[in-house]
C-alpha cells in the first residue's frame, strides 16, 4: 500500500505556521499562511491514516510536489522573495492533497 | 588424636541443637531471599508500568477533544469564522465527527490495558507463594485478554491497517499470561513468563512507539503549532482593540502555547513508551541471567527503573500539556 509523506507534509504546515508570525510578510500574507496552514493540517489529520493502491500516480506526484513546497520554504529568504510564487503554490497544494482523499482505499 | 571427654561427648549435641534453630533461620532466610529476589524489582516495575500507562491512555483519550478544542479556539480567535460542523470544503470539522476513531483509540487504550495486566500478573506471581490462588482473577483477565483479541480482529476488518500490527503479539501474549497460571513453580514461571512474554510486549510497545512518532507527534506538534500561530494572529488582529489587562491575558495565553510547543516537540509520550522498552529489556536481562552475572543486570534493573520513574515524573508534566 502507498502513503502520502505525512512527516514532509507536516513539516510544510509547521513552516506556513512559523511564517504566519513571521514580521516579514505582511498581515495579509500571514493571514493567508495561517489559513492554509490551518487547512493543510486537516488534510494532514486525515492522510496520517490513508492508504492508496501501489502505484498511484497521483500519490506519487503529490509526495513529489510536497518535496518540492517544502525545499521552497525552507529557505525564508527565496519565500520571501518570492511570496506570490509561495503562496500560489501553497494553496496548490491544498488542492491536489484535497483531491487525493477521494482515492483512498482506507483510512484508521 | 583427641578423644572426647564423656563431657564434651554429651556437650556436642546439645551445642548442634543450640545452632539448629539458628541453622533454620538461616535456611528460610536464604529461602526467602530466593524466593523474593523477583519482588522489589518486578513490584516496582508493575508500578512504574501502570503509572505510564495512566499517562499515555489519558494522552490518547484526549486525542478528539484536543482537536475539538484547537477548532474551537480559531473559531474563538477569529470573528469572520463561523461555527460548522462540515466546512465549505465538504469536510467534517472536529465538531461533527471524531478525528481519530473511537475503535482506534479504545484499541490503543486496550493494548495499554495488555501490557499493565502482563506486570500486575507478574508482580502476582512475585508476591505470594500460592500461584494457584491466581486462578479467581484469570478467567476474569482470561476474558479481557479474549475480547481484546477480538476487539483487534474486528478492526482488522473494519480497515484500520495498523490494528493487525497488533493482533500477533497480542495473541502470544495471551497464551503467555494464561500459561502463567498453569505452572506453579514460581521462580522458573516468572523466568518463563518475562522471556515469554518479553517478544509479545516489545512489539506491542513499538508498535505504539511508532504509532506515537508517525501519527500523533505529527498531530500534537502541528497543533501545538497551530494554537500558537492563532494566538498570535488573534491578538495582532485585536491589540488596538485590548486595554492593559486584555492584552496581558492575551499574552499570557501565547506563553503557555509557546509552553505546548516545546512540550510537543520533546515527544513525551514516546519518551514514555521508550523508557518502558528500556526498562523491560533490562528486565529480560535479568530473569535470563545466572550466578554472578544476575548480580549485574539486577543492579542494572534496578538502575533503569530508577530512571525511569524520574523520567515519568517529568515526562507527565509535559504530556499534561498536550491533554486538553
Amino acid at each position: 500500500m502507498l502513503k502520502v509523506d505525512t512527516t514532509t507534509l507536516a513539516d510544510i504546515v509547521n513552516q506556513c505556521f512559523a511564517f504566519a508570525s513571521d514580521g516579514r510578510f505582511n498581515l495579509q500574507q500571514q493571514k493567508a499562511l495561517l489559513a492554509d496552514g490551518k487547512r493543510l493540517r486537516g488534510l494532514l489529520l486525515n492522510l496520517l491514516s490513508a492508504q492508496f493502491d501501489d502505484g498511484t500516480q497521483a500519490v506519487l506526484d503529490a509526495n513529489n510536489q510536497l518535496l518540492v513546497v517544502n525545499n521552497d520554504l525552507a529557505n525564508a529568504a527565496a519565500a520571501l522573495a518570492n511570496v506570490a510564487k509561495t503562496l500560489g503554490d501553497v494553496a496548490d497544494l491544498v488542492g491536489n492533497l484535497d483531491q487525493l482523499l477521494n482515492v483512498a482505499v482506507s483510512f484508521i | 588424636m583427641h578423644q572426647p571427654t564423656r563431657q564434651s561427648r554429651t556437650a556436642a549435641p546439645n551445642s548442634n541443637l543450640c545452632l539448629l534453630p539458628l541453622l533454620l533461620l538461616t535456611l528460610l532466610a536464604a529461602a526467602g531471599c530466593v524466593a523474593n529476589r523477583y519482588e522489589a524489582p518486578i513490584g516496582n516495575f508493575r508500578d512504574q508500568t501502570q503509572a505510564t500507562i495512566s499517562v499515555l491512555g489519558d494522552f490518547y483519550s484526549s486525542r478528539n477533544s484536543y482537536e475539538l478544542d484547537l477548532y474551537l479556539q480559531g473559531i474563538a480567535a477569529d470573528n469572520s469564522l463561523p461555527v460548522q460542523t462540515v466546512d465549505a470544503h465538504g469536510k467534517p470539522t472536529p465538531l461533527a465527527g471524531t478525528v481519530f476513531s473511537p475503535a482506534s483509540i479504545k484499541a490503543r487504550l486496550d493494548a495499554l490495558v495488555l501490557i499493565g495486566a502482563y506486570a500486575d500478573r507478574l508482580n502476582d506471581l512475585a508476591t505470594t507463594d500460592a500461584p494457584a490462588n491466581f486462578q479467581t482473577s484469570a478467567s476474569l483477565l482470561g476474558q479481557n485478554l479474549s475480547s481484546l483479541d477480538v476487539t483487534f480482529k474486528q478492526l482488522q476488518g473494519k480497515s484500520d491497517p495498523t490494528a493487525s500490527k497488533y493482533i500477533g503479539p497480542i495473541s502470544d501474549l495471551i497464551g503467555t499470561i494464561g500459561q502463567m497460571f498453569l505452572e506453579h513453580k514460581r521462580d522458573e514461571l516468572l523466568a518463563k513468563a518475562i522471556t515469554d512474554g518479553a517478544p509479545a510486549v516489545d512489539k506491542i510497545l513499538s508498535q505504539m512507539r511508532d504509532d506515537m512518532d508517525n501519527i500523533f507527534s505529527l498531530e500534537v506538534i502541528s497543533g501545538a503549532n497551530e494554537r500558537l500561530a492563532t494566538l498570535i494572529a488573534a491578538y495582532n488582529s485585536d491589540r488596538e482593540k485590548l486595554n492593559f489587562d486584555k492584552r496581558t491575558a492575551r499574552l499570557a495565553q501565547i506563553k503557555t502555547a509557546t509552553a505546548e510547543v516545546a512540550a510537543a516537540a520533546d515527544s513525551a509520550p514516546a519518551g514514555l513508551i521508550t523508557s518502558m522498552m528500556g526498562t523491560h529489556k533490562t528486565l529480560l536481562q535479568f530473569a535470563r541471567d545466572k550466578g554472578k552475572a544476575r548480580i549485574n543486570s539486577l543492579a542494572a534493573l534496578n538502575r533503569a527503573l530508577q530512571q525511569w520513574t524520574t523520567q515519568i515524573q517529568t515526562l507527565a508534566a509535559e504530556v499534561k500539556a498536550l491533554i486538553h
